[in-house]
């Protein structure tokens, strides 16, 4: 009897039919699928769904949203929705800044961690310890306490050369904005300007990929990267003064018991980044550890024999292939950076997750409520996950 | 010739690292200071940029705790912050599961590890702080001697089981089958402990009593929950795989504030009940979204030799996945495990947050909100952050030793 390759062999006649692989797999996900179908029937049914929709998100809000930064929406003729999306641009905020911070410091102590200085090391260890195991809530309320009570008054200011101001009001920094420069031009030259910026910061990395390929067929050195900072930095001057200085520095001021102008960093928004910053990069530098330990210390003594000094070993040896190992749990980080930030709640920061509540407490609807939020949540993991693949995938292209 | 032509006889040629350290004690620790703190001119500098750093971080800590901060904040509120709304009359139930707990751990160190040097000067430090605490107002004798004794249960328990033969054999399994049973049975216990036979109603758990039994009923729930979870999506069947994926997906999709938010608000119509409940069940529900993905790691980890070595033995499914997979599995996924434990512990302060439940970051706020205090918030959570700190450590410990002893991360 000849049997094609790949089938399976047919099932022996008296095996009873329960006994089949095919039939209890079925069997199985049938009876699985009923009691699934219960539960969700249950769970369906005792929810209150008779007012289920989603038109309550377009009625007008009757709120204020606070730490707002270059959006200025008031909450009398807005709508719920266009309230929350302004908590969503807090939030990303947030989290950006923090994604950003916490990676420096995490790569920095996680370095230290494996510092051939003992007292550089015992302090990385230790700050590690710390932040990595005592809960981000109480980090986030107590970094915000000590700025409430830490912090002058706003009557006692601490003032920087009219430029910088420090007070438990937060902290007032300069920040451009759009000038009618020598020629009064509208505010859209800043466009104009910003697109010549990316313009000319595409062309200094062509520039210095170019130059880096020359210096790896020459062997010469090229400066590669002097060039591209050089071409940018004056390609830079030359286009704003070219287009009339469309952009000027707003110093802030104080009025009565408020800032005005300049850029605002406001208590809540630093707590919640230096808890999420502080915790996270504990995480991070020991992430960053595993990462370099894993490297065989043929990389290190090799680094070493042809010459390299710390900085050069690290930057251009380790790292480069630590960060194989390192991007997907740092990527894991970011997500949890992103989830964190719902703890801007604990601070009265209005976030997305804090406006859905606001938007709760007036309008019910708690089911549709969470339904957005874990969307949102959702989306901003899906955009860092997309990000991060990408970044990976550019690192593991190269074999080693 | 058989005389050696030795002229100094006492001098024995030692291996170079002997040698090295038979030279006095200040010289080598002036050899390790050239090497490991002023080994260039610029690691020189960084160690004295350092050593600035620590000075004034020293001074500064030192000067808070000592000069600046008013603790009695803490000390005022010790019973609010420890237990809150529990029942005074009912103290020593809290100390009897204290103790109990303290018995295990010493019973868990016995059998699976060894108490360092380093544990004992925690242990003595961690007492230090306690009855630092402990030590003040009306029942101050009282509570020291509860306490002092719970600490002796510890080295009872451990003084008992590490006498006990370590080789394998009969009574060495029985010895860890009770130790791993009783471990099991805690959680119960303490529950029955604190709530049953006129004990305290479930809204009466507070302040840290809270943490302590969110953080394992959460820890347990979600094990109980993660492993068929674990097993569902690695399973070929489409319908169990699909269904247990979205769960994991959906569950990490929310923070947990989210979920809280759901416990509040929307699972009131579902299973009703006590909110303290239904945080439980949030909690298990969260974590064991996270276990079972590390859980299926390490399935995936393991050789598929394992499961089909079983199969060859004559094992069925069901004893293969009990007697082979599951063991080495559940070894494998024991340190994320841990650190997941460790998480979902500083995660019970988020219950605080949106929902009407005071631990003891919650009892820290009330702590402030009167009159008196208001001025000590930053002594108030300097302090929760201290104790969630130390036992996060404790458990971070204890995992460390128990896994070095099973030899996890070893092949």
């Amino acid at each position: 009897m000849t049997v094609a390759a790949g089938s399976a062999p047919p099932p022996e006649p008296d095996v009873p039919l329960i006994y089949r692989r095919g039939v209890r797999r079925l069997l199985t996900q049938g009876i699985y699928v009923a009691i699934t179908a219960v539960v969700i029937g249950y769970v369906y049914t005792s929810l209150d769904l008779r007012e289920f929709g989603f038109g309550f998100l377009n009625e007008p809000a009757a709120f204020k949203v606070g730490n707002q930064w270059l959006t200025d929406v008031d909450g009398v003729t807005n709508s719920r929705i266009t309230m929350y999306l302004v908590g969503v641009w807090s939030s990303l905020r947030a989290v950006l800044v923090a994604i950003a911070l916490s990676t420096v410091l995490g790569v920095l102590v996680g370095v230290a961690r494996l510092s051939s200085n003992w007292l550089v090391a015992q302090m990385a260890m230790l700050y590690v310890e710390i932040f990595r195991n005592t809960p981000l809530l109480v980090q986030v309320v107590l970094v915000y306490t000590i700025l409430l009570i830490g912090a002058p008054l706003i009557e006692n200011v601490v003032n920087v050369g009219d430029f910088f101001f420090v007070s438990n009001r937060g902290m007032a920094m300069p920040w451009p904005v759009p000038d009618g420069g020598f020629w009064n031009t509208p505010d859209w030259f800043v466009g104009v300007w910003v697109a010549a910026l990316i313009a000319m910061a595409v062309a200094a990395g062509r520039l210095r990929a170019l130059r880096q390929d020359r210096e790896r067929e020459t062997g010469q050195p090229q400066f590669a990267n002097r060039w591209a900072v050089g071409v940018f930095a004056v390609g830079a001057l030359i286009s704003f003064f070219v287009l009339g200085a469309p952009v000027s520095m707003d110093r802030p001021m104080i009025e009565g018991t408020h800032y005005i102008e300049g850029m605002v960093m406001e208590p809540e928004f630093t707590a919640l980044v230096a808890g999420l910053t502080l915790y996270t990069s504990a995480f991070i530098a020991e992430i960053v550890r595993g990462g370099i330990q894993a490297l065989p210390r043929g990389q290190t003594e090799a680094a070493n024999a042809v010459g390299l000094s710390g900085y050069q070993r690290l930057t251009l040896v380790i790292l480069p292939q630590a960060l194989r190992q390192i991007i997907p749990s740092v990527t894991n980080q970011y997500l949890n950076i992103n989830k964190n930030s719902s703890l801007a709640y604990a601070v009265l920061y209005d976030d997305l997750f804090r406006v859905a509540n606001i938007v709760q407490n007036k309008a019910g609807h708690a089911l549709e409520m969470f339904f957005v939020i874990i969307v949102t949540y959702m989306l901003i993991s899906f955009a860092i996950s997309l990000v991060m693949n990408f970044f990976n995938a550019r690192v593991t292209a190269q074999r080693i | 010739m058989v005389d050696m032509p030795a002229q100094n006889p006492q001098r024995i040629v030692l291996p170079p690292h002997r040698e090295r350290a038979r030279r006095p004690r200040i010289v080598r620790l002036r050899e390790w200071a050239r090497r490991n703190l002023f080994n260039s001119r610029a690691g020189t500098a960084l160690t004295i940029v350092t050593a600035i750093i620590l000075g004034l971080l020293i001074y500064g800590v030192i000067y808070f705790v000592f000069v600046d901060a008013n603790w009695r904040v803490i000390t005022d509120n010790r019973w609010l912050l420890f237990a809150g709304g529990y029942p005074m009359d009912q103290e020593w139930r809290l100390w009897f599961s204290v103790g109990f707990v303290f018995l295990l751990i010493g019973l868990t160190y016995g059998t699976w590890a060894s108490l360092g040097r380093r544990d004992h000067l925690f242990i003595v430090l961690a007492s230090g702080f306690a009855i630092l605490l402990l030590a003040h107002g009306g029942a101050a004798i009282w509570s020291t001697l509860w306490y002092l004794i719970a600490v002796g249960l510890l080295y009872a328990g451990y003084a008992i089981t590490i006498r006990m033969p370590r080789e394998a054999g009969p009574g060495r399994t029985l010895q860890q089958r009770s130790v791993a049973g009783l471990l099991i049975a805690a959680l119960p216990i303490v529950l029955i402990v604190l709530l049953a036979f006129g004990g305290a109603r479930p809204r009466e758990l507070e302040g840290f009593v809270l943490n302590l039994v969110l953080a394992p009923v959460g820890i347990a729930g979600g094990l109980v929950i993660a492993i068929p979870l674990a097993l569902g999506r690695a399973s070929r069947m489409k319908a169990i795989s699909w269904t247990c994926t979205t769960y994991i997906e959906v569950v990490r999709g929310a923070p947990l504030l989210g979920w809280l938010f759901v416990a509040l608000f929307i699972l009131d119509d579902v299973i009703g009940g006590e909110l303290i409940v239904r945080a439980m069940v949030v909690l298990a529900v969260f974590t064991a979204a996270y276990m079972a993905e590390y859980i299926r790691g390490a399935l995936q980890a393991l050789p598929g030799g394992q499961s089909e070595a079983a199969h060859a033995v004559g094992l069925n499914q069901f004893q293969s996945m009990q007697l082979i997979v599951m063991p080495q599995a559940l070894r494998i996924s024991i340190p994320p495990m841990v650190g997941q434990a460790i998480s979902i512990w500083k995660d019970t302060t988020l219950v605080t947050v949106i929902l009407p439940l005071r631990e003891l970051k919650g009892n820290a706020d009330s702590a402030i909100a009167q009159f008196e205090f208001t001025p000590d918030r930053i002594e108030a959570y300097v302090f929760v952050a201290v104790v969630f700190w130390v036992v996060a450590f404790i458990m971070s410990r204890i995992s460390q030793r128990v896994e070095g002893s099973l030899g996890i991360g070893e092949r």
